[in-house]
């Protein structure tokens, strides 16, 4: 061993701390950045008996995993409660104030009160008052409903487009991980940026992933359908200019195949476009199912009779009419009505109708006429209108209620449905956000950076680049010394 | 060489959630404590929101039905002491038949007469009493005046029994011919013609213009009552014959003998009335009586359903109250542990 190959021992030290130390500042700058993965750099002796430094990224693959599917899971349950509180909202507050069977109640104490005195006309324009509202109610519900509807639409078309960048990105990515790896350059940078596309790919939706030998990345939905290998796969969605009860919304294909929505208040959507397609095709269609046969219901419980001995005459609507403009039969639900429904002009006073023939019947002729003698204190009628409010009749099992409530119960449970999945999502968002929290905290723990380590390893090299800068001057001594004494 | 367990960003997140979650339950439970109730019902109750809103709304119902009881009551009372009024009109009406029972003297006879002619007058304003803008005695009619007058010019009723008296014995009740009339005579003309002119169709054409069906109202859920009574019931009827007997044959020019059946007739007429129109008191009362028990049902059906309604959706202050001290220190220690853990670092001991 001769004094040179000391300090050229002494140099390759001083080399390998300079990298070390880079790559400790490169750590350090990073504390704060959340795609950032640890290096490490380690020291390693070569075939050759070489010093040399190899880069080490911290990686773990299961927490990973873990991290992006309950990102996926927290997400999509995340735009589901979102989406749910929008249709919430369409009731109204902690009272429920705008929700139909609010305003229905109201119309029917109104009813009751003109029913006490069915000489006053006031009430009776009263009644006619908050029967209108009632319409407006439903027409502004199914309104909102549909808006509801085309806001996921339009939403899952801007996800869409943005998945369709972040994959392409992935693409462009995937390959600088599998050149470089090819080519043994350091990739640890492509591979942080990989994992973060990852992880924004899977907030919206749900992947698993398959890394194949060369550091190459295969993204397949949570079923199965292919999202990239070795190329992206196109994710198309086209969004509907708008809708309306009935109108069904277009699927997003994934690579050909259609995705399918999440089911359940506790979805089992994998990312947001899953429960936005849920929202979108189920949620707020059922809710407009309700608000159709709760507008049906009205259009029946208010129906003018035949009052003729023999009636011949079908019956015709009364106070609440639709475009329609007939009674629907059946129990089976009419989609849209709640949008159409309205106040039977007759009994408008402003558009010329007289409110008192709430009282009277006869809107749709002479033959609907049950107060023949026109007493003014007739209230049978109007009696019988409130008592109807109250009685059990047939809905539409496919509105998802009960089939034979009275009107009043179906409305209440319509926001009682709403309610339930409400409150279920809630919960579940709560927990699931939990989970994605700890995950992502666990996988932090993992690959995150320590300020106290680096430091603690800072001081190390610190030492260690003293000890060989202090190694060469020694040899630099000998060698003078050396010199001297030959000189 | 990884040493430690915990990387710095999750060392400053590690405190976040907590304090995000405390943050928000503090805001939760500050409405609810103020409130009383959950400040979000439907996130607290689920699908039982349902039983909620239809317990909310059935008290409105309730308030609504108690109110209109009100409208009951009043125009029960007003009914009540209208007949009052009538009751003793009938009853001073047969006192005065019974003061000329046998008499002949066509002084007292005269008294007698306006004794029943003051009657019927406070009679008519009695049954034509108008309450809340409404004829009590209409029955469903109630925008109409339920009964003529008998003393106005050319009342309908005054002429239909002028006619009827002409149509049966060929002159008028005042014409001299009529002392000609024998016991049997009269006894048949009131019995058959006169009487069923009142019984009949004839009182709804002549006398009266109220409805037989009375004014209904729905007192509780599930009850309806006759919240009056109308002008054509027996009572009326028979005060209006016996008043009529006693105005138009009681002091005509009959004779002495045919004069004390007439009379006889009309006390048991006013007698009728009399009981005729306490029958309707007593209706009137049983359901007066009912409207009294449905509001104290009603009443107690509101406190059960508010107390439940309370059990349902209320908050128990104290235990929000505590839960919220409990919030505070949580959050505040989650604060105090985040600063202490943010100033710690090696960097500080280098």
């Amino acid at each position: 061993m001769s004094l040179s190959s000391a300090i050229s021992s002494a140099q390759t030290s001083l080399s390998n701390y300079a990298t070390q130390t880079s790559i400790l500042s490169r750590n350090i700058s990073n504390a704060s950045n959340a795609d950032y993965s640890r290096r490490n750099a380690v020291l390693a002796t070569s075939l050759v008996g070489a010093q040399v430094v190899t880069i080490q990224r911290a990686q773990d693959e299961v927490l990973f995993r873990k991290t992006i599917s309950s990102t996926s899971v927290a997400n999509g349950q995340d735009t589901l409660l979102a989406g749910l509180t929008n249709l919430k909202d369409i009731f109204g507050g902690n009272d429920y104030e705008s929700a139909p069977a609010t305003l229905i109640a109201t119309m029917r104490d109104t009813l009751s009160s003109y029913a006490a005195k069915p000489g006053e006309s006031t009430l009776a324009q009263t009644a006619v008052a908050d029967a209108n509202t009632v319409a407006i109610g439903l027409r502004d519900a199914s309104a909102a409903v549909q808006d509801v509807r085309l806001q996921a639409d339009q939403e899952i078309a801007r996800q869409v487009h943005t998945l369709n960048e972040l994959l392409a990105n992935f693409e462009t990515n995937n390959k600088a991980v599998y050149s470089g790896t090819q080519t043994g350059k350091d990739v640890s940078a492509e591979l942080d940026e990989r994992d973060s596309i990852l992880k924004q790919i899977s907030e919206i939706i749900g992947v698993t992933t398959v890394t194949r030998s060369g550091n190459d990345m295969a993204i397949y939905t949570a079923d199965g359908t292919t999202l990239f290998e070795t190329t992206a796969r196109p994710v198309t969605f086209q969004s509907s200019s708008g809708f309306a009860a009935g109108i069904d919304g277009k699927a997003i294909y994934v690579d050909g195949v259609a995705l399918a929505p999440g089911e359940g208040a506790t979805t089992t959507a994998r990312g947001s476009l899953q429960a936005l397609l849920q929202i979108r095709d189920e949620y707020a269609p059922a809710m407009q199912d309700q608000l159709d046969e709760i507008a049906r219901a009205l259009i029946v419980n208010f129906a003018e009779t035949d009052q003729s001995a023999t009636p011949t005459l079908p019956d015709a609507p009364g106070l609440f009419t639709w475009s329609g403009g007939t009674v629907p039969a059946g129990a089976t639900i009419v989609q849209g009505l709640a949008a159409t429904i309205t106040v039977n002009p007759a009994l408008v006073q402003s558009l010329g109708g007289n409110p008192q023939l709430l009282r009277d019947g006869g809107i749709n002729g002479a033959a609907y006429v049950a107060n023949t003698a026109g007493n003014a204190s007739f209230s049978s009628l109007l009696d019988g209108y409130v008592l109807a409010l109250d009685t059990p009749m047939a809905f539409d099992p496919a509105a998802g209620l009960s089939a034979s409530v009275s009107l009043m119960d179906f409305a209440a449970d319509s926001i009682g449905w709403l309610e339930l999945n409400r409150s279920e999502a809630d919960s579940a968002a709560e927990t699931r956000e939990a989970t994605r929290f700890r995950s992502s905290e666990a996988l932090s723990n993992e690959t995150g950076v320590s300020l106290d380590e680096e430091m603690s390893m800072l001081l190390e090299l610190e030492q260690s680049y003293k000890a060989s800068a202090r190694l060469i001057s020694v040899v630099d001594e000998m060698l003078q010394a050396l010199m001297a004494a030959a000189g | 060489m990884k040493v430690s367990f915990i990387s710095n960003l999750a060392l400053q997140n590690s405190m976040r959630l907590t304090i995000s979650r405390g943050q928000s339950e503090v805001n939760q439970l500050q409405k609810e404590i103020v409130s009383g109730r959950f400040a979000d019902i439907g996130l607290a109750l689920g699908a039982k929101t349902s039983n909620s809103v239809t317990l909310n709304h059935d008290v409105s119902r309730l308030k609504t039905i108690q109110d209109s009881n009100a409208l009951v009551t009043q125009r029960l009372s007003a009914s009540q002491s209208a007949l009052d009024l009538m009751a003793d009109s009938a009853q001073q009406m047969l006192e005065a038949f019974i003061t000329v029972n046998g008499s002949d003297d066509a002084n007292n006879l005269l008294i007698a007469r306006r004794d029943v002619e003051a009657s019927l007058g406070s009679f008519t304003v009695a049954v034509n009493t108008s309450s809340n803008g409404e004829y009590l005695f209409s029955g469903i009619n109630s925008n109409t005046k339920p009964v003529e007058d008998y003393f106005e010019a050319g009342s309908t009723p005054k002429a239909a029994f002028d006619a009827t008296f002409l149509g049966h014995f060929g002159f008028s009740q005042d014409d001299p011919l009529a002392g000609g009339i024998t016991v049997a005579q009269m006894d048949d003309f009131i019995t058959n013609v006169l009487e069923p002119a009142f019984s009949g169709a004839d009182w709804t054409t002549n006398w009266s213009s109220a409805s037989d069906t009375n004014i209904s109202s729905r007192i509780l859920g599930n009850e309806v009552v006759d919240s009056g009574v109308n002008a054509n019931a027996a009572g009326m009827r028979n005060f209006a014959l016996a008043a009529v007997i006693g105005i138009e044959l009681l002091d005509s020019a009959i004779d002495s003998e045919v004069r004390t059946a007439v009379n006889a007739r009309a006390i048991e007429y006013a007698g009728q009335a009399v009981t005729g129109i306490d029958n309707q008191r007593s209706n009137l009362g049983v359901a007066e009586n009912r409207v009294t028990k449905a509001n104290t049902a009603l009443a107690s059906q509101i406190k059960i359903i508010t107390l439940h309604l309370g059990d349902i959706e209320g908050v128990d202050a104290y235990a929000a109250s505590t839960r919220m001290q409990t919030l505070l220190d949580q959050v505040e220690t989650s604060y105090a542990l985040t600063a202490r853990i943010q100033q710690l670092s090696l960097m500080n001991y280098l």
